[in-house]
């Protein structure tokens, strides 16, 4: 069986030379079909300033076609992988053409707006790509062979015993413990709980807290006492370890997530300002 | 060699149940995977979680540190006997006595199974993130959009002013106050600013763009600019070129919204069709050129003809010149005696170039703007005048000797009427204290009463006297013929000054400004020092021109021109209007 093979290598980079070629046939049509009207600059309104736009239109059309394909399971045409390299190579390309079209004129308007719109767009879409290049496999050598659920399991289970074991030692450690239990996986609020998963392992950890504070209680400790305490402090360093690599796992999430939380909203804002420029660049020829 | 595995798990009524089992072997896996010896199917446990080996001398269990407790304490490997757990994740395994036969005797319980609550739990952590669903942002970032740039936008021109299809309550609000916030966002729509004179109607998008979907038309733009003039006389707008160029909408080169200025100029444009004219307008009556400094032909002079005042004689310049570059204009005129170094006579006296008056002195030196001044634009002179330019030294005085009195300039008539007028006075004995009495005049005694016949008798000298004078002044004494042609009628009633028509300008289709070229003297182009006949013309040569201009292409100290320098594009004599119009009617209704 083949490698696995990244979305920008799909078929020895077939869009991107098609993306390519895309390119230089705008560039080229730019710089050698305009100096004729030399009366006039270069404008979205010329007869290739009119087929780049409509080059442009179109492809953003069926850019935002990939969110119905990738929905299609059954559908045959084309693979989905194939699909998203078109989807990457092709809306890069869109800065050229659409670039082009403009002609480098720019104002406080429709028409900046949607070319600013289209910029932002491809931003977050290369937001995405870097994403989903990198951490898919962070997230893979983050967990190994666990999964979310057995270490949720793993978790619970340490809680539970390192509970048990507090219940043998002094009462200052037993609410360590129980202060580190009770701050389990909390949903709390969403602009916290966005930036709590993004920010990964970098939280306050109560049970890292509680590690730290289970060693400096310890170490009035002796005998079979310091033993327990000494088990204590290992079970409660697991359950910590487990715990950051379940928020470094929640912060790949939300970063695979988070950037077509933009990408998507800005391209349907990007289709009604596409809209709203066609209609009022013809509503008042 | 078989060692001996009990399960025990709990059935449905929480009651144990035991699954014994023989396993052969003398290595087994303990874990999760489905080929491990001993199968803990948890997803707690690893897939090959530890190894338990036996042999003759006993059983040893190894796993990776930290996986398995011991007696409840962390173990690498041990070496087990009977009495001894193992804990594996959520398993405990205790080691029992072996029965006959068997080297090692296992049970496997299940000590903390899942918990519910934990299972729960995992949805939630990997839940998506919360509240932000990509399909109610996006319709917000549709809606929103199309709103701003579609909807407000669009509005006031659909409203066309009309109220909004609503109830009474809160009018003002819906009717003022929308549509007046809605035609500020029109202006996103704008693309660009408009060119400065358009600017004043900037926000009525309808006065160019009258119709919806359809591209801005000339009638829009002739409402304003009613004045504006085709390119050439429509007869000349022949050939496959020169028609389509008829039907060029204004738009097609005057693009606005393209900043302050909505006027082409370019070399190449022009080049277009006049490097081949008539290949592109088999009528058209100009000469080929594409560049001011490369292949411009020569100038063609506008002449006028002073006894054939409908025609215009177009004449090529050319060396040596044609013997038709003459200027009949009926007027005699010595540039080389006016612009004498030493001066001319002057009746009252030298002027300084201050205008001083010296009585003394006799003479003054002319200069070219003491009749040559530039008008109020700065483009052309101001016609030269009799009265003002030439009187001061040229005096119609009648009788010099007389009176200092001049006749006016013009019209012979006036001049017969004020010279009977003068000598009746005299005659009837009225003496202006100006006038030394004339002997050739009977003087009347003061005092004396005139009877009837003594008036008609001094009235009819009067007459006599003022015939004679006029003859003076239009034959013998050449105080007319001095600048005019003129010659006595043929029925002898009186004289003809043949008419004078001096041109203007000389190059009508060229656009020329004297105030720009100050820095020049006069004589640089019009070179007059050497003319003594009024029929000289002494229009600059091009080859003039191009001491100083040079085409489209710029050359260091030359002045780089391009066509619109000096010609305007709209140079034709019909009106785009009249031609929009003539266009517009049905056909055969001409």
């Amino acid at each position: 069986m083949r490698q696995h093979q990244s979305i920008l290598e799909y078929k020895n980079g077939r869009y991107l030379k098609l993306a390519l070629g895309l390119c230089a046939l705008a560039i080229g049509a730019y710089f050698w079909q305009e100096p004729p009207t030399v009366y006039l600059k270069p404008y979205g309104g010329t007869e290739l300033g009119y087929t780049l736009g409509i080059v442009g239109a179109v492809l953003i059309l069926w850019l935002m076609l990939l969110g119905i394909r990738k929905r299609r399971y059954r559908s045959a045409t084309g693979s989905l992988q194939g699909w998203t390299s078109a989807h990457v190579y092709i809306g890069t390309s869109l800065l050229v053409i659409v670039t082009l079209h403009t002609a480098f004129e720019f104002g406080w308007n429709v028409h900046t707006a949607a070319y600013v719109l289209m910029l932002l767009v491809i931003v977050s879409g290369f937001i995405g790509v870097y994403a989903y290049l990198r951490y898919p496999a962070l997230m893979t050598a983050n967990l190994g062979e666990e999964q979310v659920e057995t270490i949720v399991q793993k978790i619970a289970d340490l809680d539970r015993k390192c509970r048990r074991m507090a219940l043998d030692l002094s009462d200052p450690v037993n609410a360590i413990v129980m202060k580190a239990s009770r701050a389990g996986v909390r949903e709390p609020r969403v602009r916290t709980s966005f930036r709590r998963r993004l920010a990964g392992d970098k939280v306050r950890c109560p049970t890292r807290e509680a590690c730290g504070a289970l060693t400096r209680v310890g170490a009035k400790f002796t005998g079979e006492q310091a033993k327990l305490n000494q088990q204590l402090l290992t079970a409660m360093t697991q359950k910590s370890v487990m715990l950051d690599q379940l928020r470094r796992d929640r912060r790949y999430r939300a970063i695979l997530e988070i950037w077509l939380v933009a990408h998507v909203p800005l391209s349907f804002a990007l289709l009604a300002a596409l809209i709203a420029h066609v209609v009022s660049v013809f509503y008042y020829w | 060699m078989d060692i001996q595995v009990t399960f025990v798990s709990v059935n449905q009524r929480g009651q144990p149940q035991r699954d014994q089992r023989r396993v052969s072997g003398t290595s087994f896996t303990v874990g999760r995977g489905s080929q491990c010896q001993i199968h803990l199917p948890d997803a707690r446990v690893a897939l090959n979680h530890a190894h338990i080996v036996v042999s003759e001398t006993g059983a040893v269990i190894d796993a990776e540190p930290g996986r398995i407790q011991i007696n409840g304490r962390e173990s690498e490997g041990a070496r087990l006997a009977a009495g001894d757990r193992i804990d594996i994740g959520p398993y405990t395994i205790q080691v029992d006595a072996a029965p006959p036969a068997r080297p090692l005797a296992l049970t496997v319980t299940l000590s903390s199974p899942r918990s519910r609550s934990v299972t729960r739990l995992v949805p939630r952590v990997l839940q998506r993130l919360p509240d932000l669903s990509k399909r109610r942002l996006s319709y917000l970032a549709f809606g929103g959009v199309l709103l701003i740039f579609l909807f407000l936008p669009i509005l006031p021109d659909l409203l066309q002013g009309k109220p909004l299809p609503v109830r009474d309550s809160r009018r003002v609000m819906l009717n003022e106050v929308i549509p007046a916030v809605a035609g500020g966002f029109t202006q996103t729509w704008s693309p660009g600013p408009l060119s400065r004179s358009h600017q004043v109607f900037g926000h009525e998008c309808r006065a160019c763009h009258a119709f919806p979907f359809v591209q801005v038309r000339d009638l829009s733009c002739v409402a304003c600019h009613k004045t504006i003039k085709e390119h050439v006389p429509a007869a000349e707008l022949t050939g496959p070129r020169g028609v389509a160029f008829a039907d060029t909408r204004c738009a097609e080169c005057h693009r606005d919204h393209k900043g302050m200025q909505m006027t082409p100029r370019s070399e190449e444009q022009c080049a277009d069709c006049h490097r081949d004219v008539k290949g592109a307008a088999p009528n058209a009556r100009s000469e080929n050129v594409t560049d001011f400094a490369r292949d411009h032909p020569r100038f063609r002079l506008s002449l006028l003809d002073a006894d054939h005042p409908k025609s215009i004689r177009r004449v090529r310049q050319a060396t040596p010149p044609s013997a038709e570059m003459v200027e009949h204009s009926n007027l005699k005129f010595n540039h080389a005696l006016h612009l004498d170094p030493g001066g001319v006579r002057d009746p009252e006296g030298r002027r300084d170039p201050a205008g001083m008056r010296d009585p003394q002195g006799r003479r003054t030196v002319l200069r070219c703007a003491d009749c040559h001044q530039p008008d109020a634009d700065g483009r052309l002179m101001v016609p030269i005048s009799m009265e003002r330019h030439c009187r001061q030294c040229h005096s119609l005085a009648f009788e010099p000797e007389v009176t200092k009195r001049q006749v006016p300039h013009g019209s012979e008539k006036e001049i017969v009427t004020m010279l009977r007028e003068f000598y009746a006075r005299l005659v009837l004995g009225d003496m202006p204290p100006d006038v030394n009495p004339p002997h050739d005049l009977p003087r009347m005694r003061p005092g004396a009463v005139l009877s009837y016949e003594e008036r008609q008798r001094a009235l009819k000298i009067a007459d006599g006297k003022a015939r004679q004078v006029l003859r003076e002044l239009f034959e013998t004494r050449e105080v007319c013929s001095t600048c005019h042609d003129v010659s006595r009628k043929e029925d002898g009633a009186g004289w003809e000054v043949a008419p004078v028509r001096i041109a203007q300008v000389w190059m009508p289709q060229a656009v020329f400004a004297h105030a720009k070229h100050s820095t020049q003297a006069c004589v640089t182009c019009h070179n007059v020092r050497n003319s003594k006949d009024a029929g000289d013309i002494a229009m600059p040569d091009i080859a003039k021109c191009r001491e100083c201009h040079v085409g489209a292409r710029p050359v260091r100290n030359k002045v780089t021109s391009d066509c619109a320098t000096c010609h305007g594009f709209h140079a034709g004599r019909d009106y785009w209007l009249g031609t929009l119009q003539a266009q517009m009617q049905p056909r055969g209704a001409k």
